[in-house]
């Protein structure tokens, strides 16, 4: 008899881990195949977690009981909260991470878990029975069963990797591409399409002088925020030693040596044809495209404490080995500097989001789902959102619970996952806040108020993390008490409460905190910053705030009004054929999503909610 | 419930005028159930005018009732998008009406109204805005009106929308990117910048709002009452602007007891023209009503019309001209002399209304005469408005964002919206971005 297990899920990179701790953690057995456990969830490009909208994904991964904020916190090496000069709803956290440490924190915190069960080997085709998942055979010859699958393979889906005139079959350096497990997918009849990503050289850290350079002012020294400020609401203070940047820029040779080989790179020659992604240019693009920009910023990471690997961070290319070493060489300050591995660019297959339900389940094939970079997205981050979204679902469709979808009005993981489903992918996919309709309330440091209580009821918070937030709550409402009755002089020597004063943009909460005159103001030492933003914006900026509530409580009604599964949009009259086949390829849940699919006007929405009215006529079905 | 792959047939042009009449088909069918309709061997033409015969019972013997000009507009490049035939005929209604049901008769349905223009709309063929020109173009009802209408379809007022909306756009997305790419070494937006354009963009909406009011009489229509004491010439004036006896003349004063109106057009303007009953204390039940009913036409009109005789002028309503009539007996010499018997000075009465309402129509200046549109850009300008007050208080970007966007939402409903990645596609065309 086949082994049996409630989810498996193959791949162990940032979406597979998190799908693989999610559903172990609601209480499947699950196995996790994964081609080598060296690789577990490995960094192959920027060493490095967070950035702007990206650190909001990995604190609601957090709130909601993931593993990536936790993973981050013990093993980073720099941190810095990106935009502290605006306001705290675009703060965002970013640290450098020891690459292997993180690689190895995220194995052990699997191997902690008594559900996940490692299946090392390659995994080939999807055991498909009567439009259900059954199961799933390795390459060779085991088979096993299960109830879910989530499939995690990043850029390994007939991967080719490009460095100048070579190609070679590969998922990323150094590891085979999966062929057979793309072909099983694809004759289950999934559209798909291809895309392309790319990565810098790493240069040997001993071949550098760090210290001459930054003394002479050839590199300009990056440092990270002292004390550092953790992603996860468990982090206590983070007291690991912490690690310099560097910042160079490219000059005129750098131009110069891109241009005179433009046509060995793949990019440019035709030999690549999948899609890059537009926000992370190669240097071949930035110079062809940007001919006015004079030079470009470059960043030198140390890939960990005691590392090797020097990551040229903004230097990412395909061009052939010499020309990347002449290129490096033209860097001041990296004359001298050894090639330990060339950049290049790897062209993969991926599967059009628009096949997959809100649960990242796909459409076709019951208990079948998919997350990360298989998706079209691009990025740790954004590939852990969706495998946790994905190991819940999983695992409740295991168990048979009731499933868990997240809605852009609460979190950037539900616009995330809404983005995807309603308008698939034409280039790789990247959150930034500006996709966030209501960004100001969907902070950092309201992500656990927001999200801690749907992961408890998803079943993914334990009981440790829920006293924690419950204290965290009451101490966040105390505090705003606080703020409303604490009396204090005002310039005009009137005393009203602190919050009144607050509302004043030039005082500052910090301020007053420093100043001691709101002694009951209550905060932990290692998230101080967080329970002061938290409080100082719903003072400061209720009226915003109340605002963009009153706008989400306005279309909410819309928004999530349910289209039926089996909503037959063909007979709605009045409907053009392409708006009908659009639908009809999203099969959106809501009209709001209905709304937010390209090509499908408002006023076909108009049309189509009359009738939806009409479909529906249990109101617990809305 | 409207179907938009069935053809549909009506009446294209208004009802009642004379010359030519069209009869437009709009759908899949178009073209063939025009070939059953007319004598014309063969297929059309695209985009060619074809005379022929039309015959419009299904009886082979009967004779062809009227020559007319046939042209088919293939999809997509029609009215409405989808396959569009126009047939001209001589513009009696009942061989217009002959037609339609001739047409209906071989499988075409009749138009809802504005279904023509909704197919255009849903066929992508005119943005919202336009869709609701086209309505005010069928509405109107005089000449200066149908332009108001038309310069819309034409876009000058798509224009000026547009021009706001573009720079308002570009704003956006130089900010969006100073918060989402702190770290690439840009100014997206110089410093100091801010403030002065958004209190260019508020500008822009003020201008268009101020120029609303005028834009709303234009569509609306004014109310002009005449008052005056009795037996002054109120009515026979009435009748002398409307070009009509509407209202009884006699020499006994208190003749008009109730309002009376007709609307006329006054120099291509719409206008209510009010009479009213002669003002005077009585005791007479009827006309004391009457004189209640004046004064308060008087207090809602936009313009008061006090016409005198050779009594003293008594001063109601807030803008007012004073009229002179029975200028061709001896009488005195103020206001604006007219004799309504005559018809003396009443084109300088005309020209004098005019300039008291402040509406000289001005054609290239964009009108905004939708009271859906004035609502939007009112909320724009509002936001605008709150958008610059934060950027001086040196607010952080993503406020002074949340009403920009705000702005931009009003504006996109009405010249329609972008999709939502084109903002990132604006930054990433502009600046080089990403490591
Ligand atoms: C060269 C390169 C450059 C990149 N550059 C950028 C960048 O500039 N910016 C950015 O944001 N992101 C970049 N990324 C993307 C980022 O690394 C990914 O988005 C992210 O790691 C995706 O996570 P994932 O979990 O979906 O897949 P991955 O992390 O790729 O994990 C895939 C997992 O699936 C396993 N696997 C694959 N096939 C099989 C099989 N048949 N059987 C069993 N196991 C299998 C692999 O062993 C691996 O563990 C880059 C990636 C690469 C490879
Ligand atoms: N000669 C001359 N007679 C005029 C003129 N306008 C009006 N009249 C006469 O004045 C008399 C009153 O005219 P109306 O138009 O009924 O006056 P009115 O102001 O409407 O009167 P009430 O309705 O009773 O208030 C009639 O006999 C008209 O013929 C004018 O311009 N010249
Ligand atoms: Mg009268």
């Amino acid at each position: 008899m086949k082994q049996h297990f409630d989810v498996i899920v193959i791949g162990a990179g940032h979406a597979g881990c998190e799908a693989a701790h999610a559903a172990a953690r609601l209480g499947a057995h699950v196995g996790l195949c994964t081609l080598s456990t060296d690789t577990v969830a490995h960094m192959p490009c920027n060493p490095a977690v967070g950035g702007t909208a990206k650190g909001h994904l990995v604190r609601e991964i957090d709130a909601i009981g993931g593993l990536m904020g936790r993973a981050i916190d013990a093993t980073g090496i720099q941190f810095k909260l990106l935009n502290r000069s605006r306001g705290p709803a675009v703060w965002s956290p970013r640290a450098q991470a020891d690459k292997k440490m993180y690689g190895r924190w995220v194995k052990h915190a699997l191997d902690a878990e008594a559900n996940v069960e490692w299946l090392i080997g390659k995994a080939g085709r999807i055991l498909v029975s009567g439009e259900r998942v059954v199961g799933l055979a390795l390459e060779g010859a085991d088979e096993y069963a299960c109830e879910a699958l989530v499939m995690t393979t990043g850029t390994f889906l007939n991967g080719l990797i490009h460095i100048g005139p070579d190609q070679h079959a590969a998922g990323r350096a150094g590891e085979p591409p999966s062929r057979e497990l793309a072909e099983s997918l694809k004759s289950l009849g999934f559209e798909w399409g291809r895309l392309k990503t790319g990565t810098p050289p790493r240069l040997d850290r001993e071949s550098i002088d760090f210290d001459r350079h930054a003394d002479d002012g050839t590199f300009a020294v990056e440092r990270g925020d002292m004390p550092p400020v953790p992603f996860s609401f468990l982090s206590g203070a983070i007291d690991r030693p912490q690690i310099d940047c560097y910042l160079v820029h490219t000059n005129d040779r750098v131009r110069d040596l891109v241009r005179a080989n433009i046509d060995r790179s793949p990019l440019f020659n035709g030999q690549i044809r999948g899609i890059g992604p537009r926000y992370c240019p190669s240097l071949e693009d930035k110079i062809v495209r940007f001919p006015d920009k004079e030079r470009h910023q470059i960043f030198l990471e140390p890939e960990g404490v005691d590392a090797r690997e020097i990551y040229v961070n903004g230097f990412s290319m395909s061009l052939p080995r010499d020309v990347q070493a002449d290129l490096v060489h033209a860097l001041p300050g990296l004359e001298d500097a050894v090639l330990l591995r060339p950049g290049y660019a790897v062209e993969y297959d991926f599967i059009q989001p628009t096949e997959l339900t809100r649960r990242l389940e796909t459409k076709r094939v019951r208990g079948l789902f998919l997350a990360g970079q298989i998706n079209g997205t691009s990025g740790y981050e954004e590939a852990a959102a969706q495998g946790l979204v994905a190991g819940i679902n999983a695992a409740h469709r295991a168990l048979g619970r009731e499933g868990f979808e997240l809605h852009r009005d609460e979190s950037y993981i539900g616009i995330l996952v809404d983005d995807l489903i309603t308008k698939g992918c034409l280039e790789p996919y990247r959150m930034f806040t500006s996709r966030a309709e209501h960004r100001l309330l969907l902070r950092i440091d309201n992500a656990d108020l927001r999200l801690t209580p749907r992961g408890r009821d998803a079943g993914l918070v334990d009981n440790e993390r829920w006293d924690r937030f419950c204290r965290r709550r009451s101490r966040f409402d105390r505090n705003l008490c606080v703020l409303e009755t604490t009396p204090l002089r005002a310039s005009s020597g009137d005393r009203v409460p602190a919050a009144q004063l607050l509302r004043q943009p030039e005082i500052r909460l910090v301020d007053l905190i420093a100043q001691g005159v709101v002694p009951h103001f209550e905060s932990e030492p290692s998230s101080a910053a967080i329970d002061i933003a938290s409080a100082e914006t719903t003072i400061k900026y209720a009226g915003y705030l109340r605002r963009q509530q009153a706008e989400i409580e306005r279309s909410r009604k819309d928004e999530r009004r349910r289209i039926p599964p089996a909503f037959p949009f063909e007979r709605v009259p009045g409907l053009s054929r392409e708006v009908v086949q659009r639908l009809n390829q999203v099969r959106p849940d809501t009209l709001g999503q209905a709304l937010r699919i390209p090509g499908v006007t408002p006023a076909a929405v108009a049309v189509l909610a009359s009738y939806v009215g009409r479909f529906t006529p249990h109101p617990n079905m809305l | 419930m409207f179907s938009t792959n069935d053809t549909i047939v009506a009446i294209a042009t208004p009802p009642g005028r004379g010359g030519i009449g069209v009869v437009r088909l709009s759908g899949p069918d178009a073209h063939a159930i025009t070939l059953r309709l007319v004598t014309h061997n063969g297929s059309l033409r695209p985009r060619r005018a074809t005379l022929t015969r039309i015959a419009c019972t299904t009886d082979a013997a009967a004779e062809p009732i009227d020559q007319v000009v046939v042209t088919s507009f293939p999809r997509p490049h029609s009215y409405t998008g989808d396959d569009v035939v126009e047939v001209s005929a001589h513009g009696s209604p009942v061989i217009l009406r002959a037609i339609v049901e001739a047409a209906i008769d071989r499988g075409a349905r009749l138009a809802e109204p504005g279904e023509f223009t909704l197919r255009a709309f849903l066929n992508g063929r005119i943005d919202l805005m336009q869709a609701e020109a086209v309505a005010d173009l069928i509405d109107a009802v005089t000449p200066l009106q149908a332009r108001a209408a038309f310069d819309q379809l034409e876009g000058t007022l798509t224009a000026a929308i547009a021009g706001i909306d573009a720079a308002l756009f570009d704003l956006v997305a130089r900010l969006e990117a100073s918060v989402d790419f702190p770290d690439e070494g840009y100014h997206f937006v110089e410093p100091g910048a801010l403030g002065r354009a958004i209190d260019d963009l508020a500008g822009r909406t003020a201008a268009l709002l101020a120029g609303a009011r005028r834009g709303q009489l234009i569509r609306d229509g004014l109310q002009i009452a005449i008052v005056g004491r009795p037996n002054v010439g109120k009515s026979s004036l009435f009748n002398a602007l409307a070009g009509a006896a509407r209202a009884i003349v006699t020499d006994v004063p208190g003749t008009t007891r109730d309002l009376v109106t007709e609307v006329v057009d006054l120099d291509g303007l719409r206008v209510t023209l009010v009479d009213t009953a002669g003002l005077r204390e009585t005791s007479e039940r009827v006309e004391s009503e009457g004189v209640e009913r004046a004064r308060r036409a008087a207090a809602v009109a936009d313009l008061v019309l006090i016409v005198v005789d050779e009594d003293e002028a008594e001063l109601v309503g807030t803008k007012h001209l004073v009229v002179q009539n029975k200028a061709d007996l001896e009488r005195p010499s103020r206001g604006v002399r007219v004799s309504a018997v005559t018809g003396a000075g009443l084109d300088d009465l005309r020209r004098a209304i005019i300039a008291a309402l402040d509406v000289e129509p001005v054609r290239d200046r964009p009108a905004l005469t939708n009271v859906r549109h004035i609502a939007l850009v009112e909320r724009a300008h509002v936001s605008l408005t709150r958008a610059a007050g934060a950027a001086r208080r040196s607010m952080p970007e993503e406020f002074v964002l949340a009403d920009l966007q705000d702005a931009r939402a009003a504006l996109e409903e009405i010249s329609g919206r972008r999709a939502s990645e084109a903002l990132l596609e604006h930054i990433f065309a502009r600046f080089c971005i990403g490591k």
